[in-house]
């Protein structure tokens, strides 16, 4: 009886632990090499001698024999940096360390001046990979090459020669030749991969010519037809060419996810949105056009971005016809689908980091069985047997959702670059820049922890959380990093929904009033009742003051680092806007842009009193006890996406500075701002539909295109006040090469982004290129100011980060550039080797102060 | 009892493939994101989940499912967190971190939770009993990741004695590696010690007050003797099915306490996988933690009876 018990007790435990140990693959949960070994060194039988074997410092690399660990912290650690697959910025950690460029960007130390530029006050654009800077064979390309379909009109800028050097080589000692660039590029674009990186060579600026072609050969895709349905029917389409992007429009697709659908089709689709029973359960691709889109229709002028045609790719492509060849080993031919130069082809145009080590990456790749049939995946770069470098730095350990571990990779070619050694700007020595031999990264999701192991000299840095920044923000450690994003402090002006909301049945008119905000002088009133930088300082710390519609870090020349903050026009705007008169400071522009801040105690007195008159002449506000103060509260409804205490510490201040800048006048005490309930990312819904009143909002991206920004910023279907304030609707006059011209701010705004348009039979483009650099500055400026001066919102507080820097380390450059940002490990000095520095924590008890 | 726990077994498995489909069906028709149309990456994105066989019907997909698991073991392939790897390899890779780092919890655990419960029932309505209780309660009350900030602040921080975070690689039973656990392992055993102390506390209070330990005192026995042989086994018929309960558990992980101490276990996978809507990964772990559950139900019904004759297994009477 026993031994029958216990053979059934020992049958359920096994059943426990079979699942564990059925797998024939387990058993390897890290890869890695010799915690000094480059990956990817070659098994020992082969005869070759690995890198690591190499006794010798190749020639260029600096080699002191001192230890200097850079130890980095990342909430999620990459499990796919795999160049062809990558999607996330997690997935990008290693870009830069284990790859390199054709062309780099390089501070402009003594040895490389920039005109008109302090040392490390910018950057210049240096050959890398490539043996020197692009040849433009244009001309050539296209007489030779007429598969390329090169314009008969271009003479330049569409095809480029670029030589390489020929020291180019992997981790491993393996050569790396112009074919390995074609070979890689063939297999990101090869069709039965399905590469996520694939699509960043179809659209945009920077298309290699006929590669989108190549990636999607044998099938089809929407796009859209960018004009209104009765355009769309008289540019001679058939009904049966024109289809309707269902996903985007309706949120349905067909059952076998088609997300598109031929206005004549009738098969009607089930909206899961819709309770069965109910109107427009089902719909059709007939039934959308019928009842949306078709001429008349409510939703006509939406046609532009959901009605359009079917494009479908050729099968069997050629990869042959793709732009992009090697002529020989160090040579690499690119043909573009536009024409491209300067900063823009060889930073991001030749951008290179699709190059992969093609033995491996075909050894990595997957086939499995779907549903549908085949699909294919990769383990290429998942691990340290299957990663190759190219760049300073190889991946030597790697433990999936832990750690990863990196060494100086001395088979780099770039320890032989020229400007890898540069002058320091403090004692004017030259060093070799990756001073950094090991780079250490662990998975530390707490902020917690990272800030007990950095205080405890164990994390380089540590990026302040709220609770930090009194403690921590005017340490010396301390950098405070801009970002682009202006935030500012939105009016609701949209009367009607304003109107329906005073009338409602819960709505109290004789104590509460939602009119008085889309009164101009109210909101002039509000502009100078807050003083941004104590704002700032109160509220975020790390962030500051924020005045423009742009902020400073916005460059709108790449080639020479110019911020569009430092222009002239820019600063005009700017003085115009907050009323400061330039003559006032003996002309000087900057000495009256320094005076600004936005804040204005007596002038915000005047205003509201003015704002509070106004209000009873119209009747938005009364005083029927004729005390001088009114008898509502003017209620702003701020449109909250989660609760957090930076809102409340705003919403504090902002009703601080209003009740102080009241004081005395009709408003006093009169104004409150209310929360709404948490609405997540529905609230810019919220405040574009008027249903709430305020939120401190603002547009990032774009940080070398400033131009774009006037597009989004005069957009109806953007901009947060599109529904009450047109941009077509306001005029404005720029003087163009001396003659005035008017025009309304969106039409300006667009043609300072490439649309032509045409003033008493006059084409004008402002686009890239098309006109000269300050004239497009000016027009930017002068939309800026009209934007301003509308008020919809005013500029309060410019976003920015602040992080602690190690004791250990110091950045060569203490200014932040938005291109360069400090230098990043390339230009990161030590103070300490790290036996020093075990033994100074040591000193302190180890608990570092900051 | 071998006829009942292979009827049991049987049971398990037609309940698991129902489970496994259903959560197969559930999290397949969970939609996937809208992709904006502007995106250039949208068409390989498409194309890539039309490829992936997800416009197909959910039974057509479930079938190459179970047909891949079955003749090639072949869990699929990690479509977004682990892009391309295969799952399988994936979560047996984290596998060991989690059940060790659980096992020394357990190990550590246990015998000072029982010997804390035996302590206090000894003592009954003394200090030290009082003193246990109130301990017990509270410590049962605080969740685990609070000890486990306490912990790392103490004794990783300031008194720098162990590491903040586990240590990387997978030499488990290396010295270094045992003492990067610590933390951790003290994190996770002050509740299961709690639990013990008044679970065990509770029945041996219990059984010591019974008739027939006055009996066992009466034909002779010692204290002691009266307590090992008679009080202690008693109260195991609720004790040793806990124990088994907490061993089958090691399997499971810590979300919060692997994500304090950098611990590279499964805690948070199957999370991350619905979040992430990576199917191959929520599935198998979702198949892995159904499995252990339904196993741990026979270990422990079958457990009752070694302990107490009384209980037998599959008895129709």
């Amino acid at each position: 009886m026993t031994a029958k018990r216990i053979v059934a007790l020992l049958l359920a435990l096994v059943m426990c632990f079979a699942l564990v140990a059925c797998g024939d693959n387990g058993g390897t949960p890290v890869t890695s090499g010799d915690s000094n070994t480059p990956a990817n060194v070659p098994a020992d039988n082969n005869g070759g001698e690995t890198p690591a074997d190499e006794e010798e410092t190749p020639a260029g690399m600096v080699d002191t024999g001192e230890s200097y660990i850079y130890k980095d912290s990342v909430s999620t650690l990459a499990s796919n940096w795999n160049p062809h697959t990558y999607q996330t910025t997690d997935d990008a950690y290693l870009q830069g360390y284990i790859d390199d460029s054709l062309y780099s960007l390089i501070f402009n130390d003594e040895n490389h001046p920039v005109e008109g530029k302090e040392t490390f006050d910018g950057y210049t654009i240096v050959p890398a990979m490539a043996a020197e800077m692009p040849v433009d064979v244009t001309e050539e390309i296209k007489a030779e090459y007429p598969q390329f379909g090169i314009p008969d009109s271009a003479t330049s800028s569409y095809a480029w020669k670029v030589k390489l050097r020929d020291d180019l080589q992997w981790d491993d000692g393996t050569p790396i030749t112009a074919n390995d660039f074609v070979e890689s590029f063939k297999r990101l674009l090869d069709p039965k991969l399905l590469n996520f990186r694939a699509a960043d060579y179809s659209q945009g600026s920077y298309v290699v010519v006929n590669a989108e072609n190549y990636a999607f050969q044998g099938s089809s895709t929407f796009v859209a037809g960018g004009m209104t349905s009765s355009e769309l029917l008289a540019s001679g389409l058939t009904e049966d060419e024109i289809y309707i992007d269902l996903a985007n429009f309706w949120g349905i697709t067909y059952d076998d996810g088609t997300t598109y659908g031929c206005i004549t089709d009738d098969t009607m689709i089930r909206d899961p949105a819709v309770e069965e029973g109910q109107p427009e359960d089902y719909v059709s691709p007939k039934y959308l056009w019928d009842n949306y889109f078709a001429p008349g229709m409510p939703y006509e002028a939406y046609a532009t971005d959901y009605v359009g045609t079917l494009k479908t790719y050729d099968d069997n492509y050629d990869f042959s016809n793709v732009g992009l060849l090697a002529t020989d080993d160090n040579s690499l031919i690119f043909v573009y689908k536009n024409a491209l130069e300067g900063f823009y082809l060889t930073t991001y145009g030749m951008s290179t980091s699709w190059l992969v080590k093609t033995d491996l990456y075909d050894d990595c790749l997957v086939e499995s069985e779907s549903a549908a049939g085949t699909v294919y995946s990769s383990t290429y770069f998942t691990g340290v047997d299957t990663t190759a470098s190219y760049g300073p730095y190889v991946l030597s350990d790697y433990q999936m959702d832990k750690s990863l571990h990196l060494v100086k990779n001395p088979n780099w070619a770039g320890w032989n670059y020229e400007w890898i050694n540069y002058v320091h700007p403090d004692d004017g020595e030259t060093y070799q820049m990756y001073e950094t031999t090991e780079i250490d990264c662990q998975v530390v999701e707490e902020a917690t922890t990272r800030k007990q192991m950095f205080l405890a000299g164990q994390l380089m840095g540590y990026g302040l959380q709220a609770e930090d920044f009194d403690q921590y923000i005017n340490s010396d450690y301390c950098y405070k990093t801009p970002a682009e994003t202006i935030f500012f402090l939105l009016f609701n002006g949209y009367e009607d929904v304003i109107n329906q909301r005073e009338a409602a049945a819960d709505f109290d008119a004789t104590t509460h009033d939602l009119q008085m905000q889309m009164l101009n002088t109210f909101r002039r009133a509000c502009a100078v009742a807050i003083d941004r930088e104590d704002l700032a300082a109160t509220c975020s710390p790390s962030r500051q003051g924020g005045y423009g519609f742009l902020g400073q870090t916005y460059i709108y020349d790449p080639e020479t680092c110019a911020y569009y903050r430092d222009t002239d026009p820019a600063k005009r705007a700017l003085c115009a806007f907050y009323s400061v008169n330039v003559d006032d400071f003996g002309g000087d522009l900057d000495a009256a842009v320094a005076s600004i801040t936005g804040y204005d105690a007596e002038t915000a007195k005047e205003l509201f009193q003015e704002a509070y008159e106004e209000g009873i002449e119209l009747g938005y506000i009364t005083d029927n006890n004729g005390d001088g103060v009114s008898d509502q509260e003017v209620n702003m409804v701020y449109a909250l996406s989660a609760e957090s205490e930076l809102y409340d510490k705003l919403i504090a201040y902002f009703t601080e500075s209003f009740d102080k800048a009241t004081e005395g006048t009709g408003l006093y005490q009169k104004i409150r701002i209310t929360k709404s309930a948490p609405l997540g990312n529905g609230w810019s819904d919220g405040i574009r539909n008027g249903l709430y009143d305020t939120q401190l909002a603002g547009w990032s991206g774009a940080t070398l295109d400033p131009f774009s920004m006037a597009d989004t910023w005069t957009r109806t279907d953007a901009a947060y006040w599109g529904q009450w304030w047109d941009a077509n609707a306001h005029n404005m006059t720029v003087n163009i090469n001396g003659k005035d011209l008017t025009m309304s701010i969106r039409a300006f705004a667009e043609c300072l982004n490439g649309t032509m348009k045409t003033v008493d039979g006059v084409d004008y483009n402002f686009g890239y290129g098309q006109i000269d650099t300050d004239t497009r500055l000016e027009i930017l400026a002068a939309i800026e100011q009209e934007m301003l001066l509308s008020y919809n919102c005013v500029p309060i507080m410019q976003d920015a980060g602040a992080s602690l820097l190690s004791q250990q380390v110091y950045n060569v450059v203490e200014d932040y550039n938005p291109m360069m940002g400090r230098g990043g490990i390339a230009y990161m000095r030590y103070n300490y080797t790290e036996d020093e520095w075990n033994e100074y924590v040591a000193s302190q008890g180890g608990t570092l102060q900051y | 009892m071998v006829k009942y726990a292979l009827q049991r077994t049987f049971y398990m498995i037609i309940v698991f493939l129902i489970i496994t489909l259903m959560c197969f069906v559930l999290i397949r028709m969970l939609p996937q994101p809208i992709l904006p149309p502007e995106d250039p990456h949208t068409k390989v994105i498409e194309l890539r989940r039309e490829a992936l066989g997800y416009n197909e019907p959910y039974l057509v997909q479930f079938a190459l499912f179970v047909k891949n698991v079955v003749t090639k073991f072949d869990w699929g392939l990690s479509e977004k967190l682990y892009f391309g790897q295969d799952v399988w390899s994936i979560f047996i890779q984290k596998l060991p971190a989690s059940m060790i780092i659980n096992l020394y919890s357990i190990i550590l655990s246990i015998p000072i939770g029982i010997a804390f419960g035996i302590f206090a029932a000894l003592k009954k309505n003394t200090w030290v009993d009082y003193t246990i209780s109130t301990l017990t309660m509270v410590v049962i009350s605080v969740p685990s990741f609070v000890y486990a900030f306490l912990i790392q602040y103490i004794f990783c921080y300031k008194l720098g004695w162990f590491p903040f975070l586990m240590k990387s690689g997978t030499d488990w039973f290396s010295w270094p590696m045992f003492v990067s656990m610590i933390p951790a392992v003290m994190s996770l055993s002050f509740g299961v010690i709690a639990g013990f102390t008044r679970t065990t506390r509770a029945e041996l209070t219990e059984v010591l007050t019974s008739e027939f330990m006055l009996l066992a005192r009466t034909k002779g026995l010692t204290k002691t003797q009266a307590t090992v042989r008679h009080a202690l086994r008693n109260c195991f018929v609720v004790i040793v099915p806990g124990i088994f309960g907490e061993f089958i558990g090691i399997l499971g992980g810590s979300l919060i306490i692997e994500r304090i101490f950098s611990v590279p276990g499964v805690g948070g996978l199957t999370l991350n996988a619905i979040n992430g809507l990576d199917y191959n990964i929520f599935i198998l772990s979702t198949c892995f933690y159904t499995a252990i559950g339904l196993a741990a139900s026979i270990v422990v019904d079958i457990s009752y009876g070694f302990i107490d004759p009384r209980i037998r297994m599959g008895s129709k009477k």
